[in-house]
């Protein structure tokens, strides 16, 4: 490394360094706003997920309502129990249960009804407008209390004091739910209601509603210790299947996994954008050495080693990335507060900004990386600036220097950013195949470009001008094919990819309302009224498509006799098959809109074993195979059976769609359900008032309701990922305008001399024209190949959607991508329109 | 015996330079020897293509010869890496181009600093105004090259070779973008400082009347000393 620095050479280093920013700023604001966007994006993503996370923790008592939560399914605990649980704390009983609200003379509403005692909430506050509505719930007033969450207020019109019926009883409005505190239990999108325990025994509602759930939640006494209660508690309940307990680092998982996926993309787009923005920094640091050439060389004459006029270059760069840096960290920590604006008032989540020295290092440690690695190759081209040229007044263009030595170091140093951006993300394979599918599209690229070269000289050449001109600038020792090339083309790739996944997404929401869906679902229907109920319906309208299934409840145990805890994690995508309570079905012959895809169906008849149908999709994430024997609890028998095949399912139709179904034979004996889909021309909301007011137990769910919200949170999601493309974009074209930079300083001089020698102006915009498209339609190709290939790979796996391919969209950015590109190539080159011989003469 | 102590500036020592351009040699200098003394000025002259900036070149270490030996005050450059030549270079070089060629964005007075900077000599801005000052240019010393005329960015260009000191002096055709005035105040400049402070000087030039004024004239034909 030769002599190392002392104090006054630093010195200089820096006031020279402080100068040149000063006096040429106007060239460094390619670095700078490529560093800056890049950094804010990934500094508000640390912050807004590390404040996330915060809160999270902060409140996972309040969002699990207790200190241990105990679910004991469809059946309370009992006494015996509870007694025994009520000496180790408070305790606090709820029951959630899915049915419909009603205002008369109004269509009714399916909804989430939380029976509460008046322990609740252990945690936190329930807040209510008016105010004291909570309390009003448990007084014993004649007249039982409903509090209602916005929404229903909202769809039903309702205010305080009005009357609405809740499986046949009458209910007052007591007030408004704004939030409660344990809301990661329940859906936050939907409508529910809040009622009061003792009335709900006094009026005997058990018997009515759906999906009923019993929750028991236990503040552990101050006096005793946690752990030990909760050992107790646990052991108590071991070997009992149907009761599971909660934890409230549990309760916190799924909202955390959530976060952290989301942040994982985040995280990856604002990483992809770092080194977008370095490909620029490198470009535009070249294109600045080759400004500096004649300086540089004046240095070198003078006996400047090359590594000051590096460090000096270098120090710029630095000074610039701790500025970008600290501002972006900056507006990245106060991002939470624009965040609280944005969140639903409704999660009660108020997230405080957090400033840490640390997660400043962070990103400024990421941004350090990048900004290494993309600058040595253009700082080390300085070693080829040669002072002999001033002897000879010719400056050769440099250009990006790979030595042995340098390649070591930029191993050394993507391997170090590969794996501290992987091991603070969760999804960590993944992430590693983004990078390596990140630099191999730049290889590629790279790839490309020698390919093109290679072509071009062995083709034979034409004797036009511009095409001389063109293929000499494209095949010239020093060309800047590469350069443009690697530039334009992971530009391009990127937007293709997101643009591709954007548009499946989009296509998503727009076919998740399709034709074949019914327009109301019935559930909760008793065996006897079946009948009733299809007649019933038939009176109203015999058009009407109507359709029931069998439905019983049961849960997963085991494959192989190994307990699906332990094969499953809980981040796999179809672990929801195999947590808590599932409805599963049966059918003597297979279904239409489900087909089998591995195996064969069952023979009919079989009464004394069970054989499974899975969902394919379930079955390949939860790696089971045929033949596999599957132990399900179904209402509290342990029942083993043979997986006889694989159906393919899709959820999106909404018919009646199950993910384990078993052979009629064998379930004829067991206690069922029905549940029902109803397709009319007729009015649904009539036909669903009549339902609910002659079976007050079965609810009734709209559909259009829970496709509007679906596409209400896909909407939501598309917008924030059109956002993000954007950035991504506005990035992507900036290092394309570096690029365009670096052409400039080659040309410039070329240029120039081309209209000395009288080549006409058109002959030099054709040659430019054609260069360009040499090189645009040879990285088209590659790009589009690059980006279906990635979109493929995301929609398909990651987004769990059916890919599609958009050619018409393809070509619009292909084309729009070119000529935003071309513009901008003959802006940067506008000299050639006037060159100036004087600032040449000037020594400018 | 003083004299035989006293070393040369510059010596080369058979020394040979050959471009390869394809499959053709080009022998630029063949096998040439001469050398300057510590306080000596020398002028070199010769028809264009003769080698003359190539003699500049192989003395201020910026080009490596093929065969010979060159000496910079008794110490053999010929073999010495891109750092050792440049301390040599800064510690006892100066060299005047004929463009010029002074950094854009730094004015006057910072380009002739920045020869003192090379050597790590910091905060002489009294000197270096000084010597803009001997020079005629003290009204000039916080203007842009770009906004000085050519007989003003040549003086800042001797200043900068000679701010520091150097012991020899190295000038390739320093007049040739000048006027006859220019050339003489340029010439006088040169010539007043180098017999002040005994230095070597070694001028490619065009003008023999400049050629004349110095101690001695090599002349160059196709590579070989006359
Ligand atoms: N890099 C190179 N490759 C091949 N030949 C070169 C190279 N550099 C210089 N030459 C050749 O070396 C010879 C001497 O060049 P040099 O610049 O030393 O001449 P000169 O005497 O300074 O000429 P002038 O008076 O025109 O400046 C020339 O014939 C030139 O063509
Ligand atoms: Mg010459």
């Amino acid at each position: 490394m030769g002599t190392l620095l002392n104090y006054p050479q630093l010195s200089f280093i820096h006031r020279y360094a402080m100068r040149d920013i000063s006096r040429s700023y106007k060239k460094l604001w390619v670095i700078s706003t490529t560093l800056f966007i890049s950094l804010l994006l990934l500094s508000l993503t640390f912050s807004i997920k590390q404040s996330m996370n915060e809160e999270i923790q902060a409140n996972s008592k309040e969002l699990l309502g207790g200190d241990i939560q105990i679910n004991s399914g469809i059946e309370p605990l009992s006494t015996n129990t509870l007694e025994r649980l009520a000496q180790l704390g408070q305790i606090s009983e709820m029951i959630e249960l899915g049915t419909m609200l009603t205002k008369q003379g109004d269509t009714p509403v399916f909804t989430q009804l939380r029976v509460v005692d008046s322990q609740y909430p252990l945690y936190g506050v329930m807040k209510t407008t008016p105010k004291d509505a909570a309390q009003k719930l448990f007084l014993s007033e004649a007249k039982p209390i409903v509090l209602i969450n916005e929404n229903i207020q909202n769809q039903l019109q309702l205010n305080v004091g009005d009357d609405v019926t809740i499986m046949g009883q009458n209910f007052a409005v007591g007030g408004v739910i704004s939030s409660v505190p344990d809301i990661a239990q329940s859906a936050v999108f939907g409508e529910f209601a809040i009622i009061n325990k003792a009335q709900f025994d006094k009026f005997n509602l058990k018997t009515g509603g759906s999906f009923l759930h019993n929750h028991y939640r236990l503040k552990i006494s101050p006096d005793k210790t946690t752990e030990g209660i909760i050992n107790e508690i646990e052991s108590l309940f071991t070997g009992d299947k149907t009761v599971e307990t909660r934890l409230p680092k549990d309760s916190v998982q799924s909202l955390r996994s959530a976060i952290d996926n989301f942040s994982n993309f985040l995280n990856l787009v604002a990483v992809s954008a770092m080194i977008i923005a370095g490909i620029g920094i490198s470009n535009t640091l070249l294109s600045f050495v080759n400004q500096r050439n004649i300086s540089i060389a004046v240095k070198k004459s003078l006996g400047f080693s090359s590594k000051v006029i590096q460090l000096i270059y270098f120090y710029e760069i630095i000074l610039i990335l701790i500025l970008t840096s600290i501002l972006a960290y900056f507006i990245g920590v106060l991002s939470p507060i624009l965040a609280n604006s944005l969140i639903p008032q409704a999660y009660g989540i108020e997230l405080q900004p957090t400033f840490s020295i640390l997660s400043y290092l962070n990103i400024a440690f990421i941004g350090l990386l990048v900004v290494l690695i993309f600058s040595i190759p253009s700082l080390y081209s300085i070693n080829s600036i040669k002072a002999v040229a001033l002897f000879r007044n010719t400056f050769q263009p440099v250009s990006l220097h790979f030595s042995t030595k340098n390649i070591f170091y930029l191993v050394i140093l993507i391997a170090v950013l590969v794996c501290y951006f992987v091991l603070q993300t969760q999804q960590q394979f993944f992430t590693l195949v983004y990078f390596f599918a990140f630099f191999a599209t730049i290889f590629i690229f790279y790839g490309v470009s020698r390919l093109l070269i290679f072509f071009l000289k062995r083709s034979f050449s034409f004797s036009n001008n511009s095409y001389k001109i063109a293929y000499r600038n494209i095949v010239a020792k020093k060309s800047l094919a590469p350069i443009m090339t690697i530039s334009l083309g992971i530009g391009l790739t990127l937007l293709l990819t997101i643009s591709f996944v954007a548009n499946n997404l989009k296509t998503e929401i727009s076919q998740s309302i399709p034709s074949i869906a019914p327009d109301v679902f019935f559930v909760s229907i008793n065996k006897d009224e079946k009948n009733d109920l299809e007649n019933l319906i038939r009176k109203l309208d015999p058009e009407v498509e109507l359709e029931f299934m069998p439905m019983a409840g049961a849960s997963f145990i085991s494959i192989n006799g190994i307990p699906i805890e332990t094969i499953v994690s809980p981040d796999n995508r179809s672990s929801w098959i195999v947590q808590g309570d599932r409805r599963i079905s049966w059918l003597e012959k297979p279904s239409e809109d489900n087909p089998i895809v591995k195996g064969e169906w069952w023979e009919p008849g079989i009464t004394d074993q069970m054989f499974i149908s899975m969902d394919s999709r379930a079955a390949f994430d939860l790696g089971m195979e045929i033949g596999d024997k599957i132990t399900l609890n179904i209402l509290g028998r342990d029942v083993t059976g043979v997986v006889k095949n694989f159906r393919k399912v899709d959820y999106r139709d909404i018919s009646i769609n199950f993910a384990i179904i078993i052979n009629q034979a064998f379930a004829n004996k067991l206690p069922f359900e029905y549940v029902g889909t109803l397709k009319s021309n007729f009015s649904t909301d009539e036909i669903q008032s009549k339902v609910v007011k002659e079976f007050p137990n079965i609810s009734a769910i709209k559909i259009d309701r829970i496709l509007s919200k679906v596409s209400e949170v896909l909407n939501k999601i598309f917008i924030a990922v059109t956002g993000i493309s954007l950035v991504v974009i506005v990035i992507g074209l900036i290092v394309i305008v570096s690029a365009v930079l670096v052409q400039t300083t080659f040309r410039k001089y070329n240029n120039l001399i081309y209209k000395i020698l009288g080549v006409n102006f058109p002959t030099i915009l054709k040659a430019m024209t054609l260069e360009f498209v040499i090189i645009y339609l040879t990285l088209v190709f590659f790009a589009i190949t690059v980006a279906v290939v990635g979109s493929y790979f995301v929609v398909e796996n990651t987004l769990g959607l059916d890919w599609t391919f958009d050619s018409t969209l393809t070509l619009w950015i292909v084309l729009a991508t070119a000529v935003v590109a071309f513009i901008l190539i003959v802006i940067a080159n506008k000299n050639i329109f006037s060159p100036k011989v004087y600032p040449l003469i000037r020594n400018e | 015996m003083v004299f035989e102590e006293m070393s040369a500036a510059i010596e080369f020592s058979n020394v040979s330079l050959e471009y390869g351009l394809g499959n053709e040699l080009i022998k630029v200098l063949k096998c040439i020897s001469f050398s300057v003394n510590s306080d000596e000025t020398v002028s070199i002259v010769g028809p264009s293509g003769s080698g003359k900036t190539s003699i500049i070149m192989l003395a201020a270490g910026l080009e490596k010869s093929t065969d010979g030996s060159i000496k910079i005050y008794d110490q053999e450059i010929t073999n010495l890496k891109e750092n050792d030549l440049s301390q040599i270079r800064r510690q006892n070089i100066g060299i005047v181009f004929q463009s010029f060629y002074l950094i854009p964005n730094l004015t006057a007075i910072e380009n002739v600093l920045l020869s003192l900077e090379a050597n790590q000599k910091y905060d002489l801005d009294n000197e270096a105004k000084e010597l803009l000052g001997e020079f005629g240019l003290s009204h000039r010393i916080n203007h842009l090259p770009s906004e000085l005329s050519g007989g003003e960015q040549q003086r800042v260009a001797i200043a900068r070779a000679l701010i520091n000191k150097p012991k020899i002096i190295l000038a390739d055709e320093p007049t040739g973008n000048l006027d006859g005035e220019n050339s003489k105040i340029m010439m006088k400049l040169l010539l007043d400082y180098t017999k002040k402070s005994k230095t070597s000087l070694v001028l490619v030039t065009h003008d023999t009347s400049l050629a004349q004024r110095c101690d001695r004239i090599i002349e160059l034909n196709d590579g070989n000393i006359a």
